[in-house]
């Protein structure tokens, strides 16, 4: 590689380089990857676990069902075929409460459970995060804009084996009497790892 | 010891982005949507026996994360995500003699003379179907196969301190430290091969609860727990 080549340019070049030549030697085809991306924005992503958040959040007997068993739970919501898919054949909900806030993270790498969730942020999958997070959840929080008092027990799920956690957080005031779908709106993905609380506009 | 596997814990580091986008070039997309086909298309799936793809080989994330694990840990640290996930599939599409680096070299040094060249088009069908419905059905790991836990509810255990494998399933900084089985997961669970430190054949999971402070003294934070979902095989009775 020349030094007058700039990183970034070098990698898109290598990389279409490569996927060039596995269309042709056929091993994908000419659509593969677009497919697949395609797929991450209309079937797969965190609009799927914005309407779980928010059926757990106007059904108390459907959040219990979802905290017991997650995947029975989301399979009564009629979500296209796949969300017991990749990445997401055994996932678990936790709920933030009174007195306790979780966070999810990965040391070792960056699981997350793609069907309700899509694909990791760059946060999730940053090496300082995944090392910081887990010992002083508190102040990585706190830099990330979230206060979590002492009072409060943070409960830091490392996701190293086989299960997939996301995290039902708590509705913000001044919601009452919304629609699903209005509640839906408002849940980002990093509330459903515990990196945030969900916010109304203003 | 690999400094990969010890990440959780460091000390010394600055605050963290908040980047909250996935893909930070749009080239990143390519390598991910590659690394998805791959997965999707690996022999050790056996409806692939049916897919006319020319993939042949055994590829899942324990390859990746193998790929990862034994890179030089200070190069590790040089590279984003999905540089480090172009360098390794690209290595080893040449290393198992898919592409060979001259062609690679070739191609590469054509695109950088003009990058919006398009790319080939068709190929069969078939292989696309199949990538979708990997991502429908998934590659789950949970296996039928009668198992009798170790541990219950409540049990104090004590974290195994295997010797370095070429690929680990255990947080570095658990080794040796004591928690609390809070609960244990249904079935058996296997790993797509050995990781050579004692995970792989099917055994059951359990979520193990670790109170920070037993980890980390005094340089954690107060009312802090850590759950771990952790493979029998890195689990012992506390001597």
């Amino acid at each position: 590689m020349s030094e007058a080549v700039d990183r970034e340019t070098y990698s898109a070049a290598r990389v279409r380089a490569l996927e060039s030549l596995l269309i042709e030697k056929g091993l994908i085809t000419g659509e593969t990857v677009d497919k697949v991306l395609e797929f991450f924005e209309k079937d797969m992503g965190p609009f799927n676990g914005a309407k779980i958040v928010a059926k757990a959040w106007v059904d108390p007997e459907f959040k219990q069902r979802l905290l017991d068993d997650t995947p029975s739970a989301i399979a009564e919501m009629s979500f296209p075929r796949g969300m017991a898919g990749a990445e997401g054949e055994h996932m678990k909900a936790v709920a933030n409460e009174p007195g306790v806030h979780n966070l999810i993270v990965c040391t070792m790498c960056s699981c997350y459970p793609w069907p309700v969730l899509g694909l990791p942020p760059y946060w999730f999958k940053d090496p300082t995060f995944r090392a910081r997070a887990i010992r002083e959840p508190r102040k990585v929080l706190q830099e990330f804009g979230l206060d979590i008092p002492e009072s409060t027990e943070v409960r830091v799920w490392d996701t190293s084996a086989q299960i997939r956690w996301f995290v039902v957080p708590e509705r913000p005031e001044g919601t009452e009497g919304w629609s699903e779908d209005q509640l839906a709106a408002v849940i980002s993905p990093e509330a459903m790892q515990g990196a945030a609380k969900v916010v109304i506009p203003t | 010891m690999k400094l990969q596997h010890f990440i959780g814990g460091l000390e010394g580091l600055e605050p963290s982005s908040f980047e909250k986008r996935v893909f930070v070039q749009p080239w990143e997309e390519r390598i991910f949507g590659i690394h998805v086909a791959m997965m999707a298309l690996s022999n050790h799936l056996e409806v692939n026996q049916t897919v006319p793809t020319n993939f042949k080989s055994f590829w899942t994330w324990g390859h990746l994360r193998t790929g990862a694990e034994n890179m030089n840990p200070f190069d590790y640290f040089k590279y984003r995500y999905y540089e480090k996930w172009l360098g390794g599939i690209s290595g080893f599409f040449v290393d198992s003699g898919y592409v060979s680096k001259d062609e690679l070299d070739a191609k590469t040094a054509a695109y950088l003379e003009k990058l919006d060249a398009p790319l080939p088009e068709g190929g069969e069908p078939a292989i696309d179907e199949q990538v979708i419905e990997y991502l429908r059905v998934g590659d789950s790991p949970k296996c039928d196969v009668p198992v009798q836990p170790k541990f219950k509810v409540g049990d104090v255990v004590t974290v195994r301190n295997p010797p370095p494998a070429d690929h680990c399933k255990l947080p570095g900084y658990l080794r040796t430290k004591q928690g609390v089985v809070e609960e244990v997961y249904e079935g058996a669970y296997n790993y797509y091969f050995p990781t050579g430190d004692g995970v792989g054949d099917p055994m059951p999971i359990y979520n193990v609860k670790f109170d920070s402070h037993s980890i980390w003294s005094n340089f954690t934070e107060p009312s802090t727990a850590i759950y771990v979902q952790i493979f029998e095989g890195y689990l012992e009775d506390p001597a």
